[in-house]
């Protein structure tokens, strides 16, 4: 960790009560901002190296407990991947690799980078370290209930990972962990495997639950003076909404998983319908396998915006700062996010085209699933627009940003075509839809959390990361990327099958044998390139250079607190008073390029709004 | 509720870098809602609760065969105790309110552990129904219908435990104190009786779906959502 960490000053957080509505500008009347009436928050400060570092209640230190732990997991799907990579490249290699392991290792790759990688960096990292600087809190309203989330989820992490040490080992039923053959002996893990993947995700909804009331009333709540919503930067509106979105779609997970273990365990029949099994009936018998497949996707599809609703926030605030622009349509940025989340609870069957379903339902679900391209389409020509004519730093950040925008149209208009239901139906189950998800979910929101990572980490540990390091990152990642997923398209359209181990001798791997192997060096060359961004972190944390405050120049409150980085508290003895939104670059009569949040009207009285 | 719709689209349209807005919005305290954190957490959890056990009982009526007898559970005379019991512990919430307004504090103690000890009988009372249950032969495996009716009953006993956590925390603060400084612990108190009243609500919810939806009813149910 580094040293600007280790800062021994203790805050003891005063009333605001005691604070005058004025700030000391030369205009009283024009500065004027409501006098507090709510009394400041009490922390508790940790002393010893337990309660500072480890059962910390600083949000901050809980988001970076969050980041590193979904990082470790990450680490351990990225290297599934390539052991997946590897048996579909070059199976000679692969020997020691059985049927049974590559099943395995499909689950736990898609179910960790999904849920313990994407959504609890996401919100567990990001969330906790910025919706408090953002809003100008000290801390979250519960800090206490925020520990207990991070210590859930590291036991659900345990849990997951202890299933590779059970017999039969962890559960290989796909990522979807479909029943029957989820809990039915000859699908790999169908004993301790899917039971422990099952605790696992229970603990995880219980801790996130935990972890989301804090987000939200912090948010609702708990802001600063003078912090509207509509203020609130788009980082903060789109790790709100998606934390909505979680509340509301995790239940769906908790109770398939809850249902499914009692299936397992106590011998329920809720996803068993009768089955006959070597001529023999099983006790199982009137339950519904599609039951399951309903409640798996009304979480699962909310599940892609509760990943992609932070990425498109905190997109857009990158974008903003570094090509020093307002934000092209912060209010339909706000819509945008706020109508994605909403529709995306009416979008889960589109999921399930080949299940068997009524025709005019998948009608309905088509329709809902294409509308969902409206707003998210708003957002990418909000983005280019923030873009055009502006002051564009091409830094790594930069970078990220736009790879980040190419990726996602490039994945979304895959999407467009899945969610037809005449085109879906031969693609499904195809190398298309890797394609797709891993375009749209995968590599585009990575992209952001990398954009993010050079972005913030001047402001959590005071020195820039390397520039140069940063840019062999992204070009071998996005170059690598591109060499995966753009050849995965073309296999999925000669028909190539996902979750099959091996091809066999079948007529279409004339082509696909080539290509497999072509995109398994991919594979291992764009993982491997990940390492150099921890190689990157440990020497900047040694010898990067030193940062200071507020080195992008940006307006948002988290750049702004007395201390870089922030402590305990976040902003010494007063907290910041709001007296405009976050965007507020390049502002014609300004004298700098940026006004940030706290500049108070007097001082900036010649400046004039741009329409936006 | 129209207040709050009202309220939300008035601020989706707010334009907070035009000049008029930003005098408006420097007056803001940074609270969407004049309610306390714990209430506001108690509401969450509602949200929450109410979409899981939405869920729950979607999943009921989605696999529940036509051909079982919806009715039985009814029969036992304990269910319609327990039911009463849940009743009566609304009441004295109810009463507890009333108390806080009166400030009558010797009232609030008394409430509240009346409160927890019939708390305490209805999942005593659940318990023993499940033992009677069982010793007729009726297992969580027997069938759907009755999986269904212990994985909700077992959810909604979790549900309420979790609120005795919370009660227990606060009651024996409450007794500690001095009677002038239990109206303090208001916000605290008002809490606790909102998650009781929404316990109180599902379980209503409940009863009356697997008492009052005959077989035709549910019938009619899932030809809408399969």
């Amino acid at each position: 960790m580094s040293e600007d960490f280790k800062n021994n000053k203790e805050i003891h957080a005063q009333s605001s009560e005691t604070i005058s509505g004025g700030t000391g500008g030369s205009a009283p009347d024009l500065d004027y901002v409501r006098p507090a009436e709510v009394s400041d928050q009490d922390l508790y400060h940790g002393h010893s190296f337990i309660t500072k570092w480890v059962f910390c209640q600083d949000a901050k230190i809980i988001g970076i407990q969050y980041f590193c732990l979904a990082t470790f997991t990450g680490i351990i799907g990225l290297i599934l991947s390539w052991l997946m990579r590897l048996q579909l490249g070059f199976p000679e290699a692969a020997g020691f690799m059985t049927a049974e392991h590559y099943y395995q290792f499909v689950t736990m790759h898609g179910m960790i980078m999904v849920v313990y990688f994407l959504t609890a960096l996401f919100l567990g990292g990001f969330g906790n370290y910025l919706i408090p600087l953002m809003v100008g809190a000290r801390d979250m309203v519960f800090p206490y209930l925020n520990m207990v989330s991070f210590w859930s989820f590291f036991v659900a992490v345990l849990v997951l990972l202890a299933s590779f040490f059970v017999p039969g080992g962890p559960t290989g039923s796909g990522w979807t962990l479909y029943p029957p053959q989820a809990i039915l002996e000859g699908t790999p893990g169908s004993g301790m495997g899917i039971i422990l993947m099952c605790v696992s995700l229970i603990l995880f909804v219980a801790g996130f639950t935990m972890g989301g009331l804090n987000y939200l009333i912090t948010v609702l709540q708990a802001r600063t003076r003078g912090m509207t919503l509509m203020r609130m930067p788009l980082t903060v509106w789109g790790i709100f909404t998606a934390t909505v979105l979680a509340m509301l779609a995790f239940p769906a997970l908790l109770v398939g998983s809850l249902m499914m273990m009692l299936d397992k365990l106590l011998g329920t029949s809720f996803f068993m319908p009768t089955i006959l099994k070597a001529g023999e009936v099983l006790e199982y018998g009137g339950g519904s396998p599609i039951l399951f497949q309903h409640l798996f996707w009304f979480f699962g599809h909310p599940e892609v915006y509760i990943v992609a609703l932070p990425a498109f926030g905190i997109i857009s605030d990158l974008i903003s700062v570094h090509s020093r622009k307002n934000i092209f349509g912060y209010r339909m940025m706000v819509w945008a996010i706020v109508g994605i989340g909403a529709l995306s609870f009416f979008v889960w069957a589109h999921h399930m085209y080949v299940s068997g379903m009524n025709p005019w339902f998948g009608f309905f679900f088509a329709t809902t699933t294409l509308i969902i391209a409206v707003p998210t389409a708003m957002k990418v020509y909000n983005w280019i627009l923030t873009l055009w004519r502006g002051n564009i730093r091409m830094n790594t950040v930069m970078l990220w940003c736009l790879g980040f925008i190419v990726t996602f149209v490039n994945g979304g208009i895959t999407g467009i075509f899945l969610g037809n239901v005449s085109v879906d139906v031969p693609l499904s189950d195809t190398y298309f839809v890797i394609a797709h998800f891993h375009m749209v979910m995968g590599i585009a929101p990575l992209m952001v959390i990398m954009g993010a990572v050079y972005h913030w980490f001047p402001l959590v540990t005071g020195k820039f990361l390397s520039e140069k390091l940063g840019k062999w990152h992204f070009w071998t990642t996005f170059l690598g990327a591109y060499s995966i997923y753009f050849p995965m398209h073309y296999l999925g359209f000669i028909g190539v099958p996902r979750r099959y181990f091996e091809m066999y001798d079948s007529p279409y791997m004339t082509s696909a044998v080539g290509m497999n192997e072509f995109i398994s060096l991919a594979a291992f060359l764009v993982g491997a390139a990940q390492f150099i961004l921890i190689f990157n972190i440990i020497k900047s944390l040694k010898t990067g250079k030193a940062a200071g405050k507020n080195p992008w120049q940006a307006n948002s409150l988290e750049w702004l607190t007395p201390i870089v980085p922030p402590e305990h508290g976040n902003w010494g003895d007063r907290l910041p008073v709001v007296h405009r939104w976050a965007y507020d670059y390049s502002v014609p009569g300004a004298k700098e390029d940026f006004i940030t949040q706290t500049t108070a009207p007097s001082e900036v009285t010649d400046t004039k709004v741009e329409k936006t | 509720m129209s207040g709050f719709i009202k309220k939300l689209f008035g601020t989706l349209i707010q334009k907070p870098w035009e000049k008029e807005q930003m005098a408006i919005d420097s007056l803001d305290e940074g609270r969407a809602f004049d309610i306390s954190s714990q209430k506001s957490a108690v509401i969450i959890i509602f949200g929450i609760a109410t979409v899981l056990f939405s869920l729950v009982f979607t999943a009921y009526l989605y696999t529940i065969p036509p051909e079982q007898d919806t009715m039985y559970l009814l029969k036992p005379n304990l269910l319609w105790i327990n039911t009463i019991i849940l009743l009566f512990v609304t009441y004295f919430f109810g009463k507890i309110t009333k108390d806080l307004e009166k400030k009558e504090t010797l009232k609030i103690k008394k409430n509240l552990i009346i409160v927890g000890a019939l708390s305490y009988l209805f999942l005593f009372g659940q318990a023993t129904f499940w033992f009677q249950l069982m010793k007729s032969g009726n297992y969580v495996s027997t069938n759907t219908y009755f999986s269904s009716f212990y994985f909700f009953t077992a959810l909604h006993g979790l549900h309420l435990l979790g609120g005795l956590f919370f009660w227990g925390k606060v009651t024996s603060r409450v007794l500690k104190l001095n009677n002038d400084k239990i109206l303090d612990e208001e916000k605290n108190i008002s809490a606790l009786s909102l998650y009781w009243l929404y316990l109180l609500i599902v379980w209503i919810v409940f009863f009356l779906m697997i008492y009052l939806f005959n077989d035709s009813f549910i019938e009619w149910c899932k030809s809408l959502i399969s």
